[in-house]
């Protein structure tokens, strides 16, 4: 992965980390690398963190970019998902379950197992745990290991850089393990 | 040796008001069918009382085959009809059905020559020359418009020959569902056809009776000259019509800008399930048309009529020109679930607004989208769980203000050529950073030193940067004036907090993740 996180086309890859950790920096990197492609994904976003500024600044082009917004709720933004992967087209669905994962069926998580693998979307699920357990093909961890100041002065007046790295939890292709650290700008 | 081919076709359905409810009806096809006025006032003497009075009297309007071979004929009473055929079905005769039936026989034959005539209810004609280098011979013709019109649920017989009349005399006639009059045999072929095939008017028809004229061949051998004396311009034209002449002008007909469907309901609707069932069948038939004429679809209009009297109307906003159902029937039915009707519906009726379907083609490079079909559809789908509001594609507001944006309705590009490059005074040199944001912005308690924040929601804070100060539309009402700080709190999260200087309030604005 060299520090970044490219999820699978046809497979389920988790994103799981506490706040800070990079997890959001990483989804939105990979949404970027997808509509940077010329293709279309979208966003389920179960609690409306999306910022688009920071999307835009990543050089997303927003008008490749679904976003669907549940309002908090974690039913709705599963049915949302589950009818996004069933759609065949987009090159990546993104599924951001935030700080409150709710327990899935192992069922409901075969179901979007296959219908991921039929369509060949890549589904992204970005929360604080794992969510699909071994449905899913790519699981990481992200861990945050340092912070730097932007200081013109004497005292700082911005967030300048926050380095994180990823700990792979399962991986149907690869053994688990450390991956290098990447920084993300503020 | 050259042979000249028919150069008109005429197609015919029998008993037409009768067809146009076995269309919408196919299970009706095979049981005697009668269809009635639904209202025929008709005085009524009564030998016991000395004044006229009315009666409504449902009287038969017309018959399909299997009725008819039970004696059952236009004109009846329903009682007389019933006593003939204890098994009669009825139906009342409703207009949008013909009209659509009529229509679709139209458009139907439109598909094969573009120029048609309406001859009236169940009759079209066309002009075939020409039509033998595209398609074939006239039988090859005949076999073609005997597909298309079988397509839209009706049953024709055709007839091909020289001239509208001949043509029309042999659909009628003819033996087989398709006849064919050779070129110059349009006279004996029609010889032995009954005068009355030929739809002359009353007073004419009946002096021919009494002339003993029971035959075209009758006819046309009589002298057009006493003809002309005698009955005048209407016996020349009845002349022309027996020799199989056309003297009218060819009238084509020009398809309207709406078409139409409808089906009348023998109960009340009150449930969606049910009526999506009815919006299927109804749509079954409009997309028969369409496809039938290489035509789509870019509006679509769904009219309920209640059984309060009233109407319910709902525009389909299709995302894209269509003619495929299921489509079709998922915005309908997700429309009329966000737009309920307020009362039973009695009747529905769609129309849709047929176009030429746009021509296009991806590049080979092109990165695979979703299919206008299908994303329709989701999008469709997904505003009706969340919301139309909460579905789209973010678009920034040129504004300093925080976490400023509005949604726009997702049309992604269809040109990857199109994408918007990072601008390249706000491209980071590496990774960006990402905000989580916390909508609405939640008011916080903060406890600071000087203007540094020492605690957020008594939560130690470890490290701190700021103030970034930002201000905008000072010169209006709404004017905002913010200090932000980027800060990291004892549990290692790191979040932007901003002082509201207008109000002095603290917010978080949300976590950098």
């Amino acid at each position: 992965m060299g520090g970044r996180l490219t999820p699978i086309r046809g497979e389920i890859t988790e994103i799981v980390g506490g706040l800070s950790s990079g997890r959001t920096s990483h989804l939105l990197a990979c949404l970027g690398e997808a509509v940077g492609r010329g293709e279309t994904a979208a966003l389920v976003d179960t609690e409306e963190i999306f910022d688009p500024a920071s999307a835009a600044e990543a050089g997303i082009d927003l008008r490749r970019l679904l976003w669907v917004r549940c309002g908090g709720n974690r039913e709705v933004a599963l049915r949302a998902a589950d009818m996004l992967v069933r759609c065949p087209g987009f090159a990546l669905v993104a599924l951001d379950l935030g700080e409150r994962v709710p327990r899935l069926p192992t069922t409901m998580a075969f179901r979007l197992k296959f219908a991921v693998r039929r369509t060949d979307v890549a589904l992204l699920i970005v929360g604080r745990r794992r969510l699909t357990g071994s449905s899913a093909a790519l699981a990481v961890e992200t861990l945050r290991e340092g912070i730097e100041w932007a200081r013109p002065g004497p005292a700082p007046t911005r967030l300048a850089r926050v380095r994180t790295t990823t700990r792979v939890l399962r991986a149907l292709r690869g053994a688990p393990g450390q991956e290098p650290s990447s920084w993300w700008c503020a | 040796m050259v042979v000249r081919v028919s150069r008109f076709a005429c197609v015919l359905v029998e008993h037409f008001d009768a067809a146009a409810i076995e269309r919408c009806e196919p299970a009706l096809r095979e049981r005697p069918l009668a269809v009635l006025n639904p209202r025929v006032d008709r005085p009524v003497d009564r030998a016991s009382t000395p004044r006229t009075s009315t009666a409504r009297v449902m009287t038969t309007v017309e018959a399909n085959a299997a009725a008819r071979e039970h004696g059952v004929r236009p004109g009846m009473t329903e009682t007389e009809a019933r006593a003939r055929c204890p098994m009669l079905l009825t139906r009342p005769w409703v207009e949008e059905y013909v009209a659509s039936a009529r229509h679709a026989l139209l458009e139907a034959a439109l598909a094969v020559s573009p120029r048609v005539e309406d001859g009236g209810a169940g009759t079209a004609y066309l002009d075939t020359a020409g039509l033998e280098r595209l398609i074939g011979d006239a039988a090859a013709i005949g076999r073609r418009l005997m597909h298309q019109v079988r397509a839209i649920g009706l049953i024709p017989r055709i007839g091909l020959a020289a001239s509208r009349t001949a043509a029309r005399m042999a659909a009628v006639n003819g033996p087989g569902a398709v006849t064919i009059i050779p070129p110059g045999r349009e006279r004996a072929t029609l010889a032995k056809a009954a005068i009355t095939t030929l739809d002359l008017a009353p007073d004419v028809a009946a002096t021919l009776g009494r002339w003993g004229v029971r035959t075209l061949g009758e006819l046309a051998a009589l002298p057009r000259e006493g003809l002309a004396a005698r009955l005048g311009p209407t016996g020349l034209r009845a002349h022309d019509l027996a020799l199989g002449l056309d003297r009218d002008p060819f009238r084509a007909w020009t398809p309207p800008p709406f078409w139409e469907e409808a089906q009348g309901l023998e109960w009340e609707i009150d449930s969606l399930g049910v009526l999506a069932g009815v919006l299927e069948t109804v749509l079954e038939r409009l997309c028969r048309r369409l496809t039938g004429v290489s035509l789509v679809a870019d509006s679509l209009e769904v009219r309920l009529g209640l059984a309060s009297g009233g109407h319910h109307a709902r525009d389909v906003a299709l995302a894209y020109p269509m003619s495929e159902i299921k489509p079709m029937l998922t915005l309908a039915v997700l429309d009329l679930e966000a737009h309920p009707p307020p009362a039973a519906v009695t009747r529905v009726t769609i129309s849709a607004h047929p176009i030429r379907p746009p021509a296009g083609q991806g590049g080979l490079w092109q990165p695979p989208a979703p299919a206008p079909r299908d994303l329709v559809t989701v999008l469709a789908r997904l505003a009706a769980l969340v919301g139309a509001g909460n579905l789209g594609s973010p678009l920034l507001v040129d504004s300093h203000r925080s976490d400023a944006f509005t949604m726009l309705a997702f049309s992604p590009p269809s040109d990857p050529a199109q994408s918007i490059q990072p601008r390249h005074d706000t491209a980071p040199s590496g990774p960006r950073l990402a905000l989580r944001r916390i909508r609405p912005a939640r008011r916080v308690e903060v406890e600071t030193i000087g203007e540094r924040p020492t605690r957020v929601e008594a939560r130690l804070v470890v490290a701190s940067a700021g103030p970034w100060r930002a201000s905008g539309e000072w010169w209006d009402v709404q004017a905002w004036a913010r200090d932000e700080w980027d800060v990291v709190l004892g549990d290692g999260a790191i979040c932007r907090i901003a002082r509201d200087r207008l109000a002095g309030h603290w917010y978080l604005d949300g976590f950098y993740d």
